[in-house]
């Protein structure tokens, strides 16, 4: 068909993986040394994804129905490790692979931010990324001495100076600032070192960063902005977006906007990679597919319980309180994800709420079948909505879900000279504009 | 039998580099081989932990400019040690790696759950080193105009450690079940808020991840100011110690078990590691050959700059001692940084000149520790012996430099071993097991 080749992700959490489906034996306790990722990262890299992303967030929610219950029953948003660390340990066991960590403007002073993604550009050899997100839920802000998470758009004004602060603090040390001249004895030229001194609405801080200029200058920026403040923000700063828009319709008219919005601050559109998020069901046949399918969604009341707490966490809409029985209500509203939250009212349609959430299956589109069928799919997708690339989310994450990707659906993909065969450059930044 | 640890005093940053046998560390010290090799190394020699230093500006108190900082890669340029911490683990098995960090610049959330984090990467070998920050210059970089004054900073460092024990007790023992039938990941009335509301910090709770395998990652403390020594009589496991002769060790030591006790703990909960630098040799007459040409060195003008400059650090930015002369009395000086470092340049030397302080007076001393493996290994026995027991932590420059590293590891290490000094081997236990093992 001729389609441009274009880009695969993963949309990761380090949370506990799969460990009800007797498939993981020791994987329920085991998965926080961090092996089970490193493993997962390996397989990824070999099947030729760009990155893999490692979500964040810092609360255990008990918003539905007061309590942690159902989230813990499932631990869906919590327990979780701090990816920082973990990053070092994904890069050491790849070569080539894109790892995005995300890192909260609101919880992070920008000098510690600015110090941790660097040494990880550092330690990755230039393969990092930060996931910018602002932080959405009132339960994290109170783990940092805040009652409330604060209003939105204000969230992203202070994300706007957070960057602006990171961005000078990397940029504290100019390229050639290191001579390291055993001759003159200088290790670094201090005339071009400079501090920052920035004073903003936000942010005092005085700089320089204490760690030299990284790989990449600075980490390759993601984010996941779908409402109009966050879709301007995305254009102004990021690298890749990820994203849920319904549909194709609703993916080509998304990627659209983008790519307008960033052409109208100055940007080439190009520098920035959209994804959209998937999580496909893969069979043998189209109907093994299909019996697969079957069975997720005769989960019922698990699936309605686990999309109950999905939107506890995200939103912190306590649904315990509305009839389930009935469609949600109009005048129900969130500081939370709001994007994300007119995506899930429009997906719900007029349905009952209980059932709809239980045959809710996070993604753009739908994609169920073999190898193949799934790859004509993601083929013909991307010849409608022009590029840049599709995001796997699957949580928990189980070693048999990684090998329907990699071994199933990515070898098909490889096949048709729709992924990358391989690296050709040195940096995450530089792989991602390659094609 | 004591135990050693290591003094990884530049933390993950620029090392010296301008030696004949110094390597290439000057250059690739960013790259994370070399500590991966460096944490073997020292676990085969018997070392209970690697103790990273951390701190997070660029100094330019001396000479009001960051030159002899940047020319000389004084304390900077440096990286954030946590990402290193999973890599270090990754080339051994038993070793503990102790990581700092700052009360001023880590949210309690993030620290308890970065450090529970590394306490799983580690399969339970992590440890935090809990310090208050010495500059004003740190302070600039995370919001403050200046920084707290010294006491000011302990009480804040106290209220921070006890909110970060809070949240690593918030999930009982017990509270992940993992039974697939039902299913139930986690035992929710086992995971608890801690609602704690202080004068420096209001967290809600509970952490978000699961206890790791130590539960509270080992302890360490630098502090040996009273604050400091209250810090660690509170919380800690084990902690860097100074001390100039045995009188000094034994007294310190002495102290630190009178505050346990204060603090309802046992003298046995908390190793006290005295830092110093030993000079070895492959005869007594090569170290003592090699120590000489060290105090000679001592006065030659670069030296004494690096000293100076030194003081200016720990003065905590508030005193630049490039402006005084060399050769008029000793300036009575505490500043607001480490002030125990401080006194230990004043007290005492009112009536000498800063030129006699500077090359006279050693931050970090030998204790008389100059000669072959097997004399050093005795002296340190003898030493312990007196103090009563806990163990060093060992300092050199050289931490990446496997010709350096040798020296310790491969000669010192033997000799004390040979003696029953130091163990033999590990058990396979968490390192808090091993750190208090004896």
């Amino acid at each position: 068909m001729g389609t441009s080749p274009f880009r695969l992700g993963w949309f990761g959490n380090l949370t506990a993986p799969e460990w009800r489906d007797g498939w993981s034996t020791d994987d329920a306790t085991g998965w926080t040394d961090g092996r089970f990722y490193v493993q997962m990262v390996q397989a990824m890299e070999r099947a030729g994804f760009d990155f893999m992303m490692l979500e964040d967030s810092v609360m255990v929610p008990d918003i539905y129905a007061g309590t942690a219950e159902l989230e813990l029953k499932h631990a869906i948003y919590a327990p979780k490790l701090d990816p920082v660390p973990v990053v070092a340990m994904l890069a050491y066991a790849t070569a080539h692979i894109g790892i995005v960590s995300t890192a909260s403007t609101t919880f992070y002073p920008p000098y510690l931010l600015a110090r941790a993604f660097s040494t990880l550009d550092h330690v990755t050899r230039g393969r990092v990324g930060w996931n910018v997100v602002t932080s959405s839920e009132d339960r994290a802000a109170q783990n940092f001495g805040m009652d409330t998470i604060g209003a939105h758009d204000r969230r992203y004004d202070v994300a706007a100076e957070f960057l602006e602060v990171v961005r000078k603090l990397w940029d504290s040390w100019a390229p050639d600032a290191v001579t390291a001249d055993a001759a003159t004895g200088y290790y670094a030229d201090h005339t071009k070192v400079a501090p920052i001194h920035h004073t903003g609405e936000f942010f005092s801080v005085r700089g320089p960063l204490n760690t030299p200029r990284s790989p990449q200058g600075r980490p390759v920026i993601c984010q996941a902005g779908s409402s109009p403040k966050g879709r301007d923000f995305a254009a102004a700063h990021a690298d890749m977006l990820l994203c849920i828009p319904n549909g194709l319709d609703g993916m080509k008219a998304y990627r659209d906007d983008i790519r307008r919005r960033a052409e109208g601050v100055g940007r080439d559109p190009d520098e920035i990679k959209v994804f959209f998020v998937v999580e496909p069901v893969i069979g043998r046949t189209d109907d093994h597919a299909r019996e697969k399918f079957e069975e997720y969604l005769s989960h019922g009341q698990r699936n309605y319980e686990f999309q109950m707490c999905n939107f506890a966490a995200t939103m912190e809409i306590d649904f315990s309180v509305l009839d389930p029985d009935l469609p949600i209500p109009d005048d129900v509203t969130t500081n939370g994800h709001q994007g994300q939250f007119a995506i899930w009212k429009e997906t719900f349609g007029g349905r009952p709420i209980r059932e709809a959430a239980a045959q809710m299956r996070i993604g753009s589109i739908e994609l169920v079948g073999s190898p193949s069928t799934v790859a004509d799919l993601m083929e013909e997708a991307m010849a409608r909505v022009g590029g840049d690339g599709f995001m796997f989310l699957s949580q928990p994450p189980s070693r048999s879900y990684l090998a329907d990707i990699t071994e199933g659906l990515c070898p098909e993909l490889a096949r048709r000279g729709l992924i990358r065969s391989g690296f050709r450059h040195a940096t995450f930044r530089e792989n991602l504009r390659s094609f | 039998m004591f135990h050693l640890g290591w003094f990884l005093g530049q933390g993950f940053g620029i090392q010296p580099g301008r030696g004949v046998f110094d390597g290439n560390a000057w250059r690739d010290w960013m790259k994370p081989q070399r500590y991966v090799e460096m944490t073997a190394a020292l676990e085969r020699g018997g070392y209970d932990f690697v103790f990273i230093e951390d701190t997070a500006m660029i100094e330019d108190t001396y000479g009001g400019s960051a030159e002899f900082t940047l020319a000389h890669g004084e304390m900077a340029p440096k990286n954030d040690p946590l990402p290193l911490v999973p890599l270090m683990a990754q080339g051994s098995r038993h070793i503990g790696i102790i990581n700092t960090m700052s009360t001023i610049q880590y949210a309690p959330y993030t620290a308890a759950r970065l450090m529970t984090t590394l306490d799983h990467l580690t399969d339970g070998r992590a440890g935090i080193n809990v310090v208050t920050s010495v500059t004003h210059r740190v302070a600039q970089n995370f919001g403050f105009d200046e920084h707290l004054p010294h006491d000011k900073r302990y009480g804040m460092a106290a209220e921070w450690m006890d909110v970060v024990t809070k949240l690593w007790d918030s999930w009982e023992p017990g509270a992940v079940v993992g039974d697939t039938e039902t299913p139930r990941y986690a035992d929710h009335t086992k995971v608890h808020t801690i609602d704690h509301a202080g004068e420096y910090f209001k967290v809600r709770g509970p952490l978000n991840t699961i206890p790791g395998p130590q539960g509270r990652p080992v302890v360490g403390q630098a502090g040996n100011s009273v604050p400091g020594r209250e810090l660690a009589a509170q919380y800690a496991d084990t902690m860097l110690a100074m001390g100039h002769n045995v009188e000094q060790m034994k007294a310190f030591r002495e102290d630190m078990h009178e505050r346990l006790i204060a603090h309802g703990r046992k003298p046995g909960d908390l190793k006290v590691m005295f830092l110093v630098s030993p000079m070895l040799g492959e005869s007594d007459a090569h170290a003592q050959d090699r120590e000489a040409r060290r105090a000679a060195a001592m006065h030659e003008a670069e030296n004494i700059e690096m000293v100076l400059w030194g003081l200016s650090y720990i003065s905590g930015g508030t005193v630049d001692f490039s402006k005084f002369d060399l050769d008029a009395r000793m300036p009575d000086i505490l500043g607001n940084g480490e002030q125990s470092s401080m006194r230990q340049f004043v007290a005492g030397n009112e009536d000498k000149t800063l030129r006699e302080v500077v090359t006279g007076v050693r931050q970090i001393g030998d204790l008389g520790l100059v000669g072959s493996p097997d004399t050093v290994a005795g002296k340190m026995g003898e030493i312990m012996e007196e103090v009563g027991g806990d163990g060093f932590l060992l300092y050199q420059p050289l931490n990446l430099n496997p010709h350096s590293i040798a020296e310790y590891v491969d000669g010192l290490s033997p000799a004390l071993r040979k003696r029953g000094l130091i163990r033999d081997g590990f058990d396979s236990v968490p390192f808090r097991d091993n750190l208090l093992a004896f």
